[in-house]
C-alpha cells in the first residue's frame, strides 16, 4: 500500500509533465517567422510580391524537410508599403501580436532602417534580404543581420560600370529621397568624382508619378549617362516618360532600377525600355546550384514568370538561414539564434551564407568599416542589359564584370 | 543661385509692400464706406507691384475695384519676380535656355488641362450636392484600370478609345447607383450631420474601390498601350525638320518644344471632353438645369427642375469626369490601386484655388497649378529639391490666394452647400 502511495503520485506527476510538455509543444508549433515585403504602393509592389512568393516557397520547402525543432514553420508576411513608419509598426505587430521568433525579408532600405531598432530592442533576430543602406548593419546591433549587398558596394558596381562606358564625362543621377536613394546617389557622385567624371543629382519623392518636368531638366543638362535610383513604379514611370521625351534607354546610356528585372512588368510599363542597364544580385542562372535551379523552376511554375529575380532569391535565403539557425540553436530564444547565426554556414540559393563579423570578431580587426557587422560578404553583383525588346530577364546579357560576362554591352551614342 | 541677394531682397520688398497694401487699403475703403470685398487683394497686388508709388494714389482715389485693377498689378508683380530671378541666376535653364522654358510651359499647360478636367468633376459634385467627394481619386483610378482591363486583359486588341468609352459608361453607372443608394439620406432629413455623412460615405467608397481593385487585380503596376502612335513627320523637309519632327512617342516643334505622345493625346481628349461638357452645361436644357440647381436650388425647383435627378446626374458625371482623366493618363503613368491619391489631393487644391463650386475656376486653377508645378520643377536652382517640392508649389499658391481672396479665384462669396436638400 505504501508503495502504491508513492507510485501513484509519481505516475500522476509524470502524466502531468507529459501533458504539460505536449501542451507546450502544441503552443509553440508552428514556429512563426516574420516576412517583410512591400505589397502595396508606394512600395515596390512588383518586388514585394516576388519576395512573398519566394518566402512562401521557403516555408513549403523547409516544412517538407521536417520543419524546425520538430515543428512546421509559418512565415507571417506583412505589408510594409515601403514606408518607414509602417515598417516599424508592422515589426511591432509581428513581434507582439503574431509572436514571431525571427524576421526575414525586407525590400526598401528605409524599411530596414526604421524597423531594425524595434526588433533589436525586443531581442528578435532579423535577417534582412534586400535592404542596402549601410547603416542597417553599420549600427552593429546584436540582432540585425543582412544577406543583401551593402549600398556602398552595390553603388560601386553601378558607378564603376558607368565610368568605364565610352565617352562618359558627365552623369545625371535621378534618385529617390529615401534611405536607399540618398546614400546610393552620394556614393555614385563620389565614385564618379574619383574618376574625374562630374555629375548632377536630381532628388524626387517616393511615389512620384509625373516626371515630365524633371526629365526635361535632365535632358537640358545633356548628360552622357543617366543613373536612375528610383525603386518600383517610380522607376518605371521615369524610364518611360524619359523615353517619351526622347531621352530614355534607347536615346542615351541609361541605368534603370533593378525592379526592371521583373520583365513582364518592365515591358508592360516601359515598352521603350530596351537597352537599359540594371544591377542584379546573384550569379547568372547558368551558374545556379541545384537548389537554386529547383527554386527557379518552382517559382516560374507558380508565377508564370520567365525567371526568378534576385530579391526573390534573397527573400528565400533569408527564411532558410533563419530556419537553420533555429535548428542549430535548438531553441527559439533570440540570443541563441544570434549565436547560431554568427556561426552559421548555410548552403542557400545565393551561395554559402555566413557572417564573418560579429561578437566574435569585429570588422575593425580586418580594417573594415562597421557596416560589415553581421553582413554576408559574398553576394555577386552583375550589370545586365536588355538587348532585345520583350526579352525575359533571365536571358539578359551580363555585361559587367568580366568574370560573369555573357556578351558585350550595347552603348547608345 | 549666383546672386541670390537680388532675388531675396526683391521678394522681401514685394512682401513688405504687399502686406502694407493689404492691411491699409481695406482700412481706407472701410473708412470711406466702400465695398471692401476685394480690397485686401487689390491692396496687396498694387503694393507688391508698385510699392508706395501705387498705393498712395490708390488710397487717395479709392477707385471701384475692377478686374483690371487686380490683374494688371498681379502680372506686374509676377514680372518683377521673374526679372529678379533672371538677374539672380542668369545661368539657370529657365533663364538661359529658351527651348527648355518652352517645353516646361507646354508640359505645364498640358498637365494643367488634365488636372483641370479632373477638378471640374469634383467641383461639379460640390456645387450641386454640397459635399466634397473623397472618392474622386478612386474614380480616377477605376477609369484607368477599366481602360487597361478592357484593352489588355478582357478584350486584347480592343482600341483604347473604346476602352475609354467603356470606362466612362461604367463609372457613370457606378456613380449613379452609389448616389441613389447612399447619398439620398442627405436630402430628406434622415441625416443630422450631412457634411460629415458625405465625407464618411465617400471615404468609405474610396476604400472599398481601392481594396476591391487590389483584391481582384493585385497591386502590381499596369499600363495601357499608347492610344495612338505619332505618324513619322519631318517638316518642312527631311534634312532640316525645324518645324515639326515626330517619333512614335514624341513630337518636337520648332526644334524646341518637346511633347510626349501620351500627354498630347490625353490633353487633346481632355480638351474635346471639356468643350463637350461646356456645350452640355451651357447649351442643353439638362446642363442649364444643373447650373440652375447649383446657383439656387429653390428657384430651380419652382422652375420645374427635379433637384434629385440633378443630384444623381452631378455625382455620376463628376465621377465619370475623374474616371475619364484617369482613362486618358493610364497610357502615361504606371497604374496601381493607390494611383488616385495624389491626383485627388491636387484636385482639392485646385477646387479651393479656383473657388468652391466654380466650374471655370476649377479649370483655370488646374492650369495655374500645372504651370506653377512646371515652373517650380524646372527653375528651383537646387536639383535635389526641385522635384521633391512638387506638392508644395501648389500649396504655396493656394495659401497666398486664400489669404488674399478667401473665396478662391472665381468662387462665389456666399456659396454654401445645401447638401442636396430642397
Amino acid at each position: 500500500m505504501g508503495k502504491i502511495k508513492i507510485i501513484i503520485p509519481r505516475i500522476l506527476i509524470t502524466i502531468l509533465v507529459i501533458f504539460a510538455s505536449i501542451q507546450a509543444y502544441a503552443a509553440s508549433c508552428p514556429i512563426k517567422i516574420g516576412g517583410l515585403a512591400p505589397l502595396s504602393a508606394p512600395g515596390s509592389v512588383t518586388g514585394g510580391e516576388a519576395m512573398r512568393e519566394a518566402m512562401l516557397l521557403a516555408e513549403r520547402d523547409i516544412n517538407a524537410k521536417g520543419g524546425v525543432l520538430g515543428c512546421d514553420i509559418e512565415v507571417v508576411i506583412t505589408d510594409t508599403e515601403g514606408l518607414p513608419e509602417k515598417a516599424a509598426a508592422m515589426m511591432q505587430k509581428l513581434i507582439t501580436q503574431d509572436g514571431v521568433v525571427a524576421v526575414g525579408g525586407g525590400y526598401h532600405s528605409s524599411v530596414g532602417v526604421a524597423s531594425k531598432d524595434v526588433a533589436n530592442s525586443r531581442g528578435i533576430p532579423v535577417v534582412f534580404a534586400e535592404t542596402w543602406n549601410d547603416t542597417i548593419t553599420g549600427d552593429m546591433q546584436k540582432y540585425i543581420f543582412r544577406i543583401a549587398p551593402l549600398s556602398s558596394w552595390a553603388s560601386g558596381v553601378i558607378w564603376k560600370f558607368a565610368a568605364q562606358a565610352p565617352g562618359v564625362k558627365y552623369v545625371a543621377i535621378v534618385t529617390e529621397n529615401t534611405d536607399y536613394g540618398i546614400p546610393a546617389a552620394k556614393e555614385c557622385v563620389e565614385g564618379l568624382g574619383s574618376k574625374g567624371i562630374s555629375s548632377i543629382t536630381f532628388g524626387v519623392d517616393i511615389g512620384t508619378q509625373d516626371f515630365a518636368g524633371i526629365v526635361e531638366r535632365v535632358k537640358a543638362e545633356r548628360p552622357d549617362y543617366t543613373i536612375v535610383l528610383l525603386t518600383g513604379e517610380a522607376g518605371f514611370n521615369y524610364a518611360q516618360q524619359a523615353a517619351d521625351a526622347g531621352f530614355g534607354p534607347q536615346d542615351t546610356m541609361f541605368h534603370a532600377n533593378q525592379a526592371g528585372l521583373e520583365s513582364k512588368a518592365w515591358w508592360e510599363n516601359v515598352p521603350d525600355g530596351n537597352l537599359a542597364f540594371m544591377a542584379r544580385i546573384g550569379v547568372p542562372e547558368t551558374m545556379y546550384s541545384d537548389s537554386a535551379l529547383k527554386l527557379a523552376a518552382d517559382y516560374k511554375a507558380n508565377t508564370g514568370k520567365d525567371g526568378i529575380e534576385s530579391y526573390a532569391l534573397e527573400a528565400y535565403d533569408s527564411i532558410g538561414v533563419i530556419a537553420q539557425a533555429i535548428n542549430e540553436a535548438g531553441s527559439t530564444d533570440g540570443d541563441a539564434i544570434v549565436t547560431a547565426l554568427e556561426n552559421i554556414s548555410h548552403d542557400g540559393v545565393l551561395g554559402r551564407i555566413y557572417f564573418p563579423y560579429g561578437s566574435k570578431k569585429s570588422p575593425s580587426e580586418d580594417g573594415k568599416g562597421s557596416e560589415w557587422w553581421h553582413q554576408w560578404p559574398d553576394p555577386a553583383i552583375t550589370m545586365v542589359q536588355y538587348q532585345k525588346e520583350g526579352e525575359p530577364s533571365n536571358t539578359m546579357t551580363i555585361v559587367y564584370p568580366e568574370v560573369y560576362k555573357t556578351g558585350d554591352p550595347i552603348y547608345v551614342d | 543661385m549666383e546672386y541670390s541677394a537680388i532675388f531675396w531682397w526683391t521678394t522681401l520688398w514685394l512682401l513688405f509692400w504687399g502686406v502694407v497694401g493689404s492691411i491699409f487699403t481695406r482700412r481706407v475703403y472701410l473708412r470711406k464706406d466702400l465695398d471692401t470685398s476685394n480690397s485686401i487683394l487689390v491692396g496687396s497686388m498694387v503694393g507688391a507691384a508698385f510699392g508706395p508709388v501705387g498705393l498712395v494714389p490708390l488710397w487717395l482715389k479709392t477707385p471701384e475695384i475692377s478686374r483690371k485693377l487686380i490683374l494688371i498689378p498681379a502680372f506686374v508683380s509676377v514680372g518683377i519676380m521673374m526679372i529678379a530671378f533672371a538677374l539672380a541666376d542668369p545661368q539657370n535653364n529657365c533663364v538661359s535656355n529658351g527651348s527648355f522654358v518652352a517645353s516646361q510651359i507646354t508640359n505645364g499647360l498640358i498637365i494643367g488641362i488634365i488636372y483641370g478636367l479632373m477638378a471640374l468633376g469634383l467641383t461639379l459634385i460640390f456645387s450641386i450636392l454640397g459635399i466634397v467627394s473623397f472618392s474622386h481619386g478612386e474614380f480616377y483610378m477605376i477609369g484607368g484600370m477599366l481602360v487597361y482591363y478592357s484593352t489588355v486583359v478582357w478584350f486584347p486588341g480592343l482600341h483604347p478609345v473604346i476602352g475609354v468609352l467603356i470606362a466612362c459608361l461604367l463609372t457613370f453607372m457606378l456613380g449613379a447607383v452609389f448616389e441613389r443608394l447612399f447619398l439620398t439620406p442627405l436630402y430628406d432629413g434622415r441625416i443630422d450631420r450631412p457634411v460629415e455623412y458625405g465625407i464618411l460615405i465617400t471615404f468609405g467608397l474610396a476604400f472599398t474601390l481601392q481594396y476591391f481593385v487590389q483584391a481582384v487585380g493585385g497591386a502590381n503596376p499596369v499600363k495601357a498601350k499608347r492610344f495612338f502612335d505619332f505618324p513619322r513627320i519631318r517638316l518642312p523637309d527631311k534634312a532640316d525638320p525645324w518645324l515639326i519632327k515626330t517619333s512614335r512617342g514624341n513630337m518636337e516643334l520648332f526644334d524646341t518644344i518637346s511633347i510626349s505622345n501620351p500627354r498630347f493625346v490625353a490633353s487633346v481628349i481632355s480638351i474635346m471632353v471639356l468643350l463637350g461638357l461646356l456645350y452640355f452645361l451651357y447649351r442643353t436644357w439638362t446642363g442649364k438645369a444643373l447650373r440652375a440647381v447649383s446657383q439656387d436650388r429653390d428657384a430651380a425647383t419652382i422652375a420645374g427642375i427635379n433637384p434629385h435627378h440633378m443630384n444623381m446626374l452631378a455625382f455620376a458625371m463628376g465621377g465619370m469626369i475623374a474616371a475619364l482623366s484617369g482613362a486618358t493618363l493610364v497610357q502615361a503613368f504606371s497604374w496601381l490601386p493607390q494611383v488616385g491619391m495624389i491626383p485627388a489631393m491636387r484636385s482639392f487644391v485646385i477646387v479651393v484655388l479656383g473657388g468652391l463650386g466654380s466650374l471655370p475656376g476649377a479649370f483655370i486653377g488646374g492650369i495655374i497649378i500645372g504651370l506653377v508645378e512646371a515652373a517650380g520643377t524646372g527653375c528651383v536652382p537646387d536639383p535635389q529639391k526641385a522635384s521633391s517640392y512638387i506638392p508644395a508649389y501648389g500649396m504655396i499658391v493656394l495659401t497666398l490666394t486664400l489669404l488674399l481672396r478667401p473665396t478662391g479665384l472665381l468662387g462665389r462669396r456666399f456659396a454654401s452647400g445645401t447638401h442636396g436638400k430642397l
